[in-house]
């Protein structure tokens, strides 16, 4: 019973740590993050939600994906007439999969179409980004309503498992990256998590 | 790499990330499938893999093995026309040509995944294929009969 009672006692003592499949998911303890620490997790957190590699396409209900970023000039919508639909895979018009094909390794063509290891689709319209405020941004990705019933350690496996993310730090074809790394990503939105999600505004 | 290409299967032995385009049109000989921007911009190299539309340029071979994939030469025949083809004869879509055998393609995907396209939903499909002789109220309309043709039959 003792025995059983100090183990219990551990594990609830210690961080949880995780060896993700691709990122170590390994949060602060709980408690241990002030609000302005988390803070200022969050604004790294902003500065990766509102680069051009995440935020072309986390767009609003016209379903549209965006071109924008240094090499840009102006932000536009992507060539072509794209409308992903509310399907946000094309279903309804052409399917992001006619150019975004399915292949293991990097389409490092310059300017031809980005591709992973999964069907490339726009992220959901509840988690609009493209042009949003750091206020905006963290009030969505803390609301379970609206960022898929998550808390900090879900986001994190999310980060881990979804290889359209991870190509955000390695878009090839002279794009410019995402900034930090997804490992950096994935202790930011742990560590802003254990501080409680804080937003500015609070 | 194995992969059939308009219902007849082939061995092919190519780097991994040689697009299919180059497999189709220089390791098979199948050449009415065009080149044009190589960078998925034009829609000139549609091919249909697995029953869908898909930019042959962009699809690395690796990606098309074990697929099923119908190229403009599979489409039809010059005896029995695919609709989209008799279509495009009625209405003399063509101008240079170039771009056509993709127009056709990515026409009659649309018209799988969508029997009665309204010009917005064609417009919206057939955006990614470029024209340069500007066919393009001649390709919408052919759409249309070819929409017409595929339900009467």
């Amino acid at each position: 019973m003792l025995r059983t009672s100090v183990v219990a006692f551990c594990l609830l003592a210690m961080p949880v740590l995780a060896e993700g499949e691709n990122v170590v998911i390994a949060p602060p303890a709980e408690g241990s993050v002030s609000t302005e620490d988390g803070l200022q997790a969050w604004a790294r957190i902003y500065e990766v939600a509102s680069h051009p590699r995440c935020s072309n396409c986390h767009v609003g209900a016209d379903n549209r994906p965006m071109w924008s970023g240094p090499s840009y000039g102006n932000a536009r919508p992507h060539g072509m007439n794209i409308n992903a639909g509310d399907s946000r895979i094309g279903a309804e018009t052409i399917l992001c999969s006619t150019c975004h094909v399915e292949r293991d390794g990097l389409n490092d063509v310059p300017h031809a179409a980005p591709q992973v290891a999964m069907a490339w689709q726009l992220a959901p319209v509840e988690a609009e980004w493209f042009g949003k405020s750091s206020v905006e941004i963290c009030n969505q990705l803390r609301d379970p309503e609206r960022n898929g019933g998550r808390d900090h350690l879900d986001l994190a496996i999310h980060l881990d498992h979804d290889l359209i993310l991870h190509w955000a730090w390695n878009p090839g074809g002279g794009r410019e990256p995402a900034p930090y790394s997804l490992q950096d990503h994935v202790n930011d939105v742990l560590t802003w998590g254990v501080a409680g999600f804080p937003c500015e505004g609070d | 790499m194995r992969l059939t290409v308009n219902g007849k299967e082939h061995e092919v032995d190519v780097e991994d990330d040689m697009p299919l385009l180059w497999v189709l049109r220089d390791e098979l000989g199948l050449t009415g499938t065009k080149y044009g921007c190589g960078i998925a911009q034009c829609g000139a190299c549609t091919v249909h893999m697995d029953g869908f539309a898909v930019r042959s340029c962009q699809v690395p071979a690796a990606s098309a093995d074990g697929t099923e994939v119908v190229t403009i030469e599979g489409l039809g025949t010059p005896e029995t026309l695919h609709a989209v083809q008799e279509a495009w004869v009625e209405h003399q879509v063509a101008q240079c040509g170039y771009c056509q055998s993709g127009q056709i393609m990515q026409a009659a995907s649309l018209l799988s995944l969508n029997a009665e396209p309204t010009d917005d939903d064609i417009d919206v499909a057939m955006s990614g294929n470029l024209c340069r002789c500007g066919t393009y109220p001649r390709i919408r309309a052919a759409v249309k009969t070819a929409a017409q043709k595929l339900q009467e039959a």
